[in-house]
């Protein structure tokens, strides 16, 4: 296999990555690395593989070719939950929030990893079971406050608005603690003021925590404010890997997205 | 959702389980008027009472399995049946104390369990349906065929002489309290587990498993320890039993039982401890209503038989269950839950 697997100044990786469904080849080739602390935004016209390339790189999509590393591990062969529990986290194009647990409760799911109270502590609801649950209710109302979610903590996510479940699904994936974050289309369906405030919420994480994100993401201007690198993907290759300013002149990411408009 | 106004100062406090003075008063009121009951209840009461209390029991570890874990589980009668053998044998054999000899046959049950748990984390619905059918047919495989001097085959295993920190449980009121207090313990031990990590657990393996998986939780390991917990409790209630009729034999635990522990949840409301209690009661009441209603029916019309008044009466029994579950599907624990709001924001129509 590949003998580039720990690569220094690199969180995450996919190299050479082949992913195929039945005859359909929704990536091809693609390799992609991620730097630590730097916010990479994979763009290209719908159907270009760019979910596709965020589950394999979270482990829920099992490539065909190819390998991916997190943090110098091969983390190819790692259950899901193990690669969640090594700091990988994520949210999903369509929500896929806990429809019927309370804000509060899927955000408290994002900690569970790092709770330790066992079946039988649960069950005897020991003051240590007690003390562990109020402190993580701490960080989990920390992060309530933060996405300025406070006022619907308690209701089931089902009943929330769009834009409220987006936000629900960035705290649970914070609530992770993770070491990288992967955002599927955060913004899609969102107005100005919405995406406004998420964006801000994004480099606030940024700013605090200094971790890497892969930001799917069709809006250009938000694309261009936000990225330190651009990676385009098209009809499963990649096609440009460069800074904002660059990929906005090349040839081949205009003639894609001028070719998918037209 | 809490009454407006009142507001809770900690988290501590918004996490506890009797949270207002008047809650604290009425469950204390509750608990008291249990124990004292059968100082004025008949025999026949007391012992319908015991009977609610062990199926109770039964019925919120299967609330934990399958509505809060989303796992289907028709093995729970089969469970009970592997506490109340594991729990005979001990008291049978190496003459335990009571309450060990509970504790691990509720232990033996839930390994048993666990082990079908497992396999549900391959396979989903219909099929994991089939599987823990299973459970039942190993059960009375493994109880008829294994030497008789081990579990006493066909005939079952004796129980006499029970004592319980020096008091008898020959008599029909102390198996009362002491199922009481067993209902009590395991009632406080579901909400401890419920609002714990692993309850969070379980409502994200049977809200979204994708979800669940990228959040870091093993969703193999959560399923199998649903089942766990859910022939936990089987096992203590079947080990209850076992004590209370002190006997136990395989026609006590039959596929029958599991589909009645399913109705009685369903009825309470899938997602809800106390709706496993209520849905427990409403059941065990009707089915003694068919019970003594029988006779007279028979007396009524003679020549009907007993047989077929019996078996007309629990197809009716069965009828108006279905029935109420196309008309209220989710329990009635979600009927009460919207009296109550509806109660508290009144007279602002919502
Ligand atoms: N689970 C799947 N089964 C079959 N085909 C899939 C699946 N997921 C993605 N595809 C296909 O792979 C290609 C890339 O899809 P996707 O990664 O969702 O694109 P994007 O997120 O860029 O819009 C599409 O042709 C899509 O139909
Ligand atoms: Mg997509």
């Amino acid at each position: 296999m590949t003998g580039s697997l720990t690569h220094t100044g690199q969180a995450l990786g996919a190299h050479a990555v082949t992913l195929t469904f039945g005859g359909v080849t929704a990536l091809d080739d693609v390799s992609i690395h991620v730097g630590h602390d730097e916010l990479v935004a994979l763009i290209g016209p719908n159907g270009a593989g760019k979910s596709s390339l965020l589950n394999v790189l979270s482990g829920f999509y099992r490539p065909k070719a190819g390998s991916v590393s997190f943090d110098g591990h091969d983390i190819g062969k790692w259950p899901v939950h193990r690669i969640a529990r090594a700091g990988l986290a994520r949210t999903f194009q369509g929500t896929h929030l806990l429809a019927h647990m309370s804000v509060l409760d899927n955000i408290l799911v994002g900690r569970y990893a790092h709770m330790k109270c066992s079946l039988p502590s649960a069950f005897a609801y020991f003051p240590f079971a007690h003390r562990e649950e109020v402190e993580h209710r701490q960080i989990a109302e920390e992060i309530i406050e933060f996405l300025e979610i406070e006022h619907v903590r308690h209701q089931p996510v089902g009943t929330l608005g769009y834009g409220m479940r987006k936000r629900v699904d960035l705290g649970r994936a914070l609530a992770m603690e993770p070491r990288v974050l992967l955002l599927d289309e955060p913004m899609a369906g969102m107005n100005g003021e919405e995406k406004e405030d998420l964006a801000r919420f994004i480099l606030d994480v940024r700013e605090a925590r200094h971790i890497p994100v892969v930001l799917v993401e069709h809006d250009m201007g938000v694309v261009m404010d936000m990225a330190d690198r651009v990676v385009v993907l098209n009809f499963g290759r990649k096609i440009a890997d460069a800074s904002p300013r660059a990929v906005q002149q090349d040839e081949q990411v205009i003639a894609a997205y001028l070719g998918a408009k037209a | 959702m809490d009454p407006s106004g009142i507001f809770f100062t900690s988290h501590g406090s918004d996490r506890a389980l009797v949270r207002t003075r008047p809650q604290a008063a009425a469950l204390a009121l509750l608990i008291a008027a249990l124990a004292l009951a059968p100082l004025v209840l008949s025999e026949r009461w007391i012992a319908l009472g015991y009977a609610m209390f062990i199926a109770m029991i039964a019925v919120i570890g299967l609330q934990i399995c399958t509505g809060y874990a989303g796992q289907v589980n028709l093995g729970q009668s089969a469970f009970m049946g592997v506490g109340a053998y594991g729990c005979a044998w001990l008291l049978h054999f190496p003459q335990m104390p009571v309450v060990l000899a509970l504790v691990l046959g509720g232990v033996a049950a839930a390994i048993f369990g666990a082990l079908f748990g497992l396999t549900a984390a391959r396979i989903k619905g219909f099929y994991l349906a089939l599987t823990t059918i299973a459970a039942q047919a190993i059960f009375y495989f493994l109880v008829l065929n294994l030497p008789g001097e081990w579990l006493g085959g066909a005939g079952g295993l004796h129980l006499d002489n029970l004592q319980l920190m020096g008091f008898s449980l020959g008599n029909d009121r102390s198996i009362y309290w002491l199922t009481l207090a067993a209902l009590m313990i395991m009632t406080t031990g579901a909400f401890g587990i419920i609002r714990s990590r692993h309850g969070r657990s379980f409502e994200a393996v049977r809200d979204d498993d994708v979800a669940a998986g990228m959040m870091g939780i093993n969703v193999a390991a959560a399923k199998a320890r649903a089942f766990l917990v859910a022939a936990f409790y089987a096992g203590i209630a079947g080990g209850l039993w076992a004590i209370a009729l002190r006997h136990v034999s395989v026609e006590q635990f039959t596929l029958f039982n599991s589909i009645w522990m399913i109705a009685m949840m369903i009825v309470g409301g899938l997602g809800s401890i106390v709706g496993a209690l209520i849905g427990t009661i409403l059941i065990q009441l009707a089915r003694e209503g068919v019970v003594s209603l029988g006779p007279q029916l028979v007396d009524l019309i003679p020549s009907a038989g007993q047989d077929i008044v019996f078996a007309s009466m629990n197809v009716l029994l069965g009828t108006v269950i279905v029935l109420f579950l196309l008309f209220e599907p989710k329990g009635v624990m979600h009927r009460i839950e919207i009296s109550k709001r509806a109660y508290r924001l009144w007279p602002f129509p919502y």
